[in-house]
């Protein structure tokens, strides 16, 4: 009777093992360790080339081959679609005097990773504002079932930030408060950098 | 037991105004002729009355709001319209197309309208009372985590008010005010209620084409378009989930959420560029003919009808 038992538990224990593995929660406690020098190779050239130009970069497609080009400028915003190493791509960069082969190779960089998006996001605190990077990936991984959805979110932080007890990002203004980032509460990695696992990427 | 029996009534009557409404908006195509009101004014005449304002004390009706800011913001919004805001997340992006018109028409109406709300606690404009709600004056302020309007305590007050004031189909489930649902149905903006709003408080003459389910049936979309922006300010409402995507979902709901101010538009072969205004800024926009014609959900085309635009138009 016990061994029958066991011997119907044994796949459903096994599925379920899968499943956490691939779960949202267990891929964010440590996908960026695994992934740091990558991460912090992507966000420190996006650091770099925004002040050239502000931009924003994103893959709107599922296989990784659509890129969303968003230029910023003080007049206006200009939102344009390529297919991922488009010559119309490099023009365009060029058009706007960006740098062209370090935003490419930043583009190939967020591909190979499945990166969906970055951008520089800007929050107030004390009525004064402060930015922060904003990076979602699409890990492999969380194409497991029951996680089609979910995004890896990152934020990068240029300065230390609070945490409760829990490693929840905190309102700096009350320490009690918990942050939103686009209506998310966000978790500490390390002092300056958070995730949390969200159903948008932007 | 029969259905009716287990559905409280006003839940009942709630789903009926629902379905009425649905229906109306379905069938209905070309539905709002708006009607004009007096003279309008100039941004110096807003930028005057303003100033004069040297000393300004906090409202005890709006206990959140600090007066220097809330000067501060009116000042910036008017001389700047574009910088309005309507704040990331919010579903305020109705009350702000339609503040940018408003400021455009008539800032000293705007800046006297806020004011009165803000030293008296309600405000009449034209034929409308507003009279905020408790948790309106409460929250009005405090609303975080949404860019710069974090810090834009009357815009806060005036997108709350006419969230508050103004109810369409879409808020019915959602009357009352609680902290957060400014990101909800009780601050969504339907098309029949934009029209309305837009009626009430602008000083134009407004036509609209479109519903919140169907696309308007006006032939050439771009020669449709292009010639009503040639002859008054236009708005359209777009379904902004697959031009500014947040998810790689492939089977979206084809409706519109969102209302931005056209400001320029070109085709060149098939691709349409359009500049449209929304959230602070203008941006530009590349599509093709088929994408265009697969975001635009509703036209409003709005023209200033006292006797100078009218020679102009000729």
């Amino acid at each position: 009777m016990l061994r029958k038992m066991r011997n119907k538990l044994l796949p459903v224990c096994l599925l379920l093992a899968v499943l956490y593995s691939c779960s949202p929660r267990n891929i964010s406690t440590k996908y960026y360790f695994e992934n740091e020098k990558v991460l912090d190779r992507i966000e420190e050239s996006y650091k770099a080339l925004y002040p050239l130009g502000p931009f924003n970069i994103g893959f709107t497609d599922r296989a990784f081959k659509t890129v969303s080009l968003e230029i910023i400028t003080d007049t206006l915003s200009y939102i344009y679609e390529f297919r991922i190493n488009e010559p119309r791509l490099t023009d365009t960069l060029l058009a706007y005097n960006l740098n062209a082969r370090k935003i490419n190779l930043l583009i190939n960089q967020m591909h190979d990773i499945r990166c969906t998006w970055i951008n520089y996001a800007d929050y107030y605190v004390d009525e004064k504002k402060h930015n922060l990077i904003l990076m979602s990936i699409k890990p492999v991984a969380l194409k497991a079932p029951f996680s089609y959805a979910k995004y890896y979110v990152l934020t990068y932080f240029p300065q230390p930030q609070y945490f409760d007890n829990e490693g929840r990002l905190l309102d700096r203004r009350k320490l009690r408060e918990l942050m939103q980032i686009n209506g998310e509460v966000f978790h500490r990695i390390n002092s300056k950098v958070c995730y949390t696992v969200s159903g948008h990427f932007r | 037991m029969k259905l009716y029996a287990i559905i409280p009534y006003p839940t009942r009557l709630r789903l009926v105004i629902l379905g009425c409404c649905l229906f109306v908006t379905y069938v209905a195509t070309a539905i709002t002729e708006v009607v004009s009101g007096p003279v309008t004014s100039t941004t110096a005449q807003a930028m005057a009355y303003l100033d004069k304002i040297t000393d300004l004390k906090s409202s005890a009706h709006w206990p959140n709001i600090k007066s220097e800011m809330f000067l501060e913001n009116l000042k910036n919004n008017v001389s700047k319209p574009m910088s309005l805001y309507a704040g990331k997340g919010t579903n305020f992006c109705g009350y702000g197309a339609l503040t940018y018109l408003f400021l455009q028409d008539d800032p000293l109406g705007y800046a006297t309208l806020l004011m009165q709300l803000y030293l008296d606690g309600k405000a009449t404009f034209r034929t409308t009372t507003f009279d905020p709600s408790v948790p309106i004056k409460q929250e009005a302020g405090q609303l975080k985590y949404k860019g710069i309007l974090d810090i834009n305590p009357a815009e806060q007050m005036w997108y709350l008010t006419l969230a508050d004031h103004y109810k369409g189909y879409l808020n019915i489930f959602n009357l009352t005010y609680d902290p957060g649902d400014e990101n909800k149905f009780w601050a969504s903006v339907n098309y029949a209620k934009f029209n309305r709003m837009a009626r009430h408080l602008l000083h134009y003459e407004g036509k609209a084409w479109g519903a919140d389910v169907m696309r308007p049936k006006v032939g050439d979309l771009y020669d449709y378009i292009s010639d009503k922006m040639a002859t008054g300010t236009v708005v359209l409402f777009i379904n902004n989930r697959i031009v500014h995507k947040k998810d790689h979902i492939q089977i979206k709901l084809g409706v519109p959420t969102h209302f931005v101010v056209a400001e320029r538009i070109s085709r060149v072969n098939d691709v349409i560029t359009l500049v449209y205004w929304d959230y602070g800024r203008k941006t530009q926009l590349q599509m093709s003919a088929a994408f265009f014609k697969r975001i635009v959900f509703g036209i409003s085309q709005f023209t200033k009808k006292e006797p100078d635009a009218k020679k102009n138009a000729k």
